[in-house]
């Protein structure tokens, strides 16, 4: 082991951010390797900066190691200069912690959560020499997955062994549990899988099989054998204030992309926006209370040191003890130094004034997301989020001296026009012209405007519609370059092939999944980064295994089509989803949840299973 | 009031950058509940300053910094509680209280280093040749700036040169060094030796341990 850490020391001068690789971070766990029954490697298969950034493999990372009999230690996917000499000098991959090869473990668990970093995956088993199919892995560790994107499991159904739906904490202890029973019993890896399908959220793609119609749409997707659940309902965390949050972070050396405390106040969102997966599959509301979080963040900003703590949810604003809480943490440490941070920003005055206490101790930048540009637009995603919102917020900011705004907005939404496309520049220059109202002039402002490419999700009511395609999206990125001339405003954008590609993998089958061992074998990985993004090979991949990717992406879906994730329930009903694509289309709104149920279904998903009540 | 603390800092924390080791000391004294100075301003900041800045790569064991402390704390105190609080690699080895107007930037004069290399070929007589390389008149050498590439003269900035332990291929050199605005650092002037002989060194395996900085 020592050997393998004077070779990996060899190579760090030569590497970009040589810390990304040697761990030692205060409070990283060491563990002696030889006093645990089971030795788990939690996989990001992402930079360290990414990797590191991501409150799940917090609270895993120290949910797992606060058990005796369990050491997890981090992996993260090496950056392409590391990853060609550690190649060239065949080096494995291996853990931070304790520096070892990633194949001598017994767990690998990856966490999903983005498609394009799927390649990655493949990638960090090869570097440990282990195989990237799952039937050629005998004697290898079992690799696991979980996360947002194993809603849709089936893309990587010949790669992952072991799939966790749902929320991590309330399922992985009893897999542990399992893993070390099987273990001490020397029991087969085919016996441990067919064990564990029937933990409830748990999926073992090998027990089922996909089957498929002329038109090349999903027959079935069924078990193998009996006694294997036909369908895998999601695990849900139920009391999320009785539940583990770490009282501990680990704080990296270099800088991370959420370089903060994070503090969940709850999970779940009750907007019900329709383009937005996150808001459909970690339904319900669940909130901490106001003292909890408290308590947490006093131990959390004790025993990290660090300038900001971060509330963290899909719309930390909704918190419904929001107000006092934001005022007390900031009473408590400002004299520290110690800021508050809110990662996403309602559009409305009282978000505002909320900012405005933040700011007394850091400064913060105004994000907001109207996220289309035309009022008929908002209407059909549900965003429930006027002009008028857009115009009160950002007036009340740049009275309290705010300069920069950054809107963000997606092109290619269900039924969206160039009139649309427009309203977006409209908002862009509405925004201008607030300013000018409050400042007399427009010096010193910045407007960054950016669009990302819209992606339908599967469990959103957007699954049945396809993606606009490429070339339009190209257009009116082009039509938006135009409209946005002039100093005060910049404008992003993103790469549209990039979006394609995520629509045809968060869609995919077990098709798509061979498509994408294809696209890794001739080279492709860090799909996400666009200096690393081979399109063309994605292409290549698709072509020889004779697979349409635009079926997949621009096919628009009949309501009584199975889809490959329709073996997993998160809950949220079908016929809740096919009611609110029927209303979109309509330009109807369907209203906040917490102020009355709108019947998508998850209460009746298990016992116990509480919505948030006002 | 304000402290000096001496601090070395090796092991795996070579590999972290001068901007990374100021963070690192920040949080670190948070996580000990010491109370520094915030400036004012939008984005308040710690009132820490530090020396010279090492290179990535580079071990220290006698570099400083200073820092602005709101109400008194014993310096040993200091001391004992950072250490307590400070990652694996770093640690305070000696803190004292200085003048509020003592800065640290006009202090440091002079640092001492070691370095290793490692020999690609045989050398007959190093510490020899290390004489010959000091004794020409001038040691021009090209370094970066900001302003592009200047040329300067190493005599200028080498106060002392010399090779202090031989371990099979693994050479070990002493370079004392001035330190002023825009002075080079000790691998520029093992690379110049390494010029001067005809390249025998590994440069890819050089290690750089600043071992102290001589404050006047």
């Amino acid at each position: 082991m020592s050997d393998l850490k004077n070779k990996i020391d060899d190579l760090l001068m030569k590497v970009n951010k040589p810390a990304r690789y040697t761990g030692g971070e205060i409070n990283s766990v060491t563990k002696d390797v030889n006093k645990v029954k089971i030795r788990f490697a939690f996989a990001f298969p992402d930079v360290y900066e990414v990797g590191m950034s991501h409150l799940g493999l917090k609270i895993l990372y120290s949910l797992m190691n606060e058990r005796d009999d369990t050491y997890c230690e981090r992996v993260f996917a090496p950056w392409v200069d590391m990853e060609s000499l550690m190649r060239e000098r065949d080096i494995p991959l291996f853990s931070l912690e304790t520096k070892t090869p990633l194949n001598m473990f017994d767990v690998i668990g990856f966490t999903l959560q983005y498609e394009l970093s799927y390649t990655n995956i493949l990638n960090m088993l090869d570097l440990s020499k282990i195989p990237v199919r799952s039937k050629d892995r005998k004697g290898y560790p079992l690799v696991i997955a979980g996360g947002p994107c194993a809603v849709n499991p089936a893309p990587l159904s010949d790669v992952v062994d072991l799939f966790v739906i749902g929320d991590g904490e309330e399922i992985i202890n009893e897999i542990l549990d399992l893993v070390i029973s099987c273990k001490k019993d020397n029991v087969p890896k085919e016996e441990l899988l067919r064990r564990a399908s029937k933990i409830q959220g748990a999926y073992v793609p090998s027990l089922y099989v996909e089957t498929y119609n002329d038109d090349n749409t999903i027959k079935s997707i069924k078990p193998v054998e009996d006694g294997i659940p036909v369908v895998i309902k999601r695990r849900i965390v139920k009391d999320l204030d009785k539940t583990y949050h770490p009282d501990k972070q680990i704080v990296p050396f270099i800088n991370i992309v959420h370089d903060r405390i994070v503090l969940e106040v709850f999970r779940g969102c009750t907007r019900g926006c329709r383009f937005c997966q996150a808001g459909m599959i970690y339904r319900p509301v669940r909130e901490r209370s106001k003292e909890t979080l408290i308590e947490l963040a006093d131990k959390l900003i004790k025993s990290t040191g660090y300038e900001e703590i971060s509330l963290t949810s899909l719309s930390t604003c909704d918190y419904s003890q929001i107000e006092s809480l934001v005022y007390d943490l900031i009473e408590k440490y400002k004299d520290m130094g110690t800021g508050v941070a809110l990662p996403s920003t309602r559009i409305d005055a009282f978000s505002v004034n909320l900012l405005n206490e933040i700011q007394k101790v850091r400064k913060t930048g105004l994000t907001l997301a109207p996220e289309a540009g035309t009022q008929r637009l908002r209407d059909v995603i549900n965003k429930g989020v006027t002009e008028e919102d857009l115009v009160n917020s950002t007036k009340e900011a740049f009275k309290a001296g705010w300069k920069s705004v950054k809107l963000y907005f997606m092109l290619g939404l269900p039924t969206e026009t160039m009139e649309d496309v427009k309203g977006i520049s409209d908002l862009a220059h509405l925004v201008a012209d607030v300013y000018k109202d409050v400042n007399g002039t427009t010096r010193g402002l910045k407007i960054t405007v950016s669009t990302s490419t819209f992606v339908p999700k599967p469990f959103t009511p957007f699954q049945w519609y396809p993606q606009d395609d490429m070339e339009s999206i190209i257009n009116k990125q082009n039509y938006l370059k135009e409209l946005l001339r002039g100093k005060i405003f910049s404008y992003n954008w993103h790469e549209p092939n990039m979006s394609f590609l995520e629509a045809v993998i968060s869609k995919g089958d077990r098709k798509v999944g061979q498509a994408i061992i294809k696209a890794w074998e001739s080279g492709c990985k860090f799909d996400g980064w666009d200096e690393q993004f081979k399109f063309d090979k994605w292409l290549e991949a698709f072509e020889s295994i004779g697979v349409d990717p635009k079926f997949y992406a621009y096919k628009k879906r009949d309501f009584d089509e199975v889809f490959p994730w329709d073996i997993v329930d998160v809950g949220v009903r079908k016929d809740y989803l096919k009611r609110e694509y029927k209303k979109a289309i309509e330009g109807r709104l369907t209203g906040d949840c917490r102020l009355y149920c709108t019947g998508c279904g998850i209460k009746d998903l298990d016992e116990g299973v509480v919505c948030f009540e006002a | 009031m304000k402290l000096r603390a001496k601090f070395k800092k090796d092991g795996d924390l070579r590999y972290i950058s001068h901007l990374d080791l100021m963070r690192t000391i920040e949080r670190a004294m948070r996580r000990a509940q010491i109370k520094f100075s915030l400036s004012k301003g939008f984005n308040p900041h710690p009132l820490i300053s530090f020396g010279p800045a090492l290179s990535m790569g580079a071990a220290t064991h006698g570099d400083y910094f200073d820092v602005v402390i709101e109400g008194k704390i014993e310096p040993e105190r200091f001391k004992r509680d950072l250490n307590k609080t400070l990652p694996n690699g770093l640690e305070i080895i000696d803190c004292y209280i200085v003048d509020d107007k003592d800065l640290l930037s006009d202090k440091v004069k002079e640092a001492e280093y070691t370095v290793d290399v490692y020999l690609m070929s045989y050398v007959i007589d190093l510490p020899d040749e290390i004489k010959r390389f000091l004794g020409r008149d001038e040691i021009l050498i090209e370094k970066e700036s900001k302003s592009g590439i200047k040329i300067i003269d190493l005599k200028n900035y080498i106060l002392d040169f010399k090779m202090i332990e031989a371990k099979g291929s693994k050479i070990t050199l002493y370079v004392k060094l001035k330190i002023s605005e825009g002075s080079p650092g000790p691998t520029y002037v093992v690379k110049a030796l390494d010029d001067f002989l005809g390249h025998v060194f590994d440069m890819e395996k050089i290690l750089i341990d600043r071992r102290n900085l001589i404050l006047n």
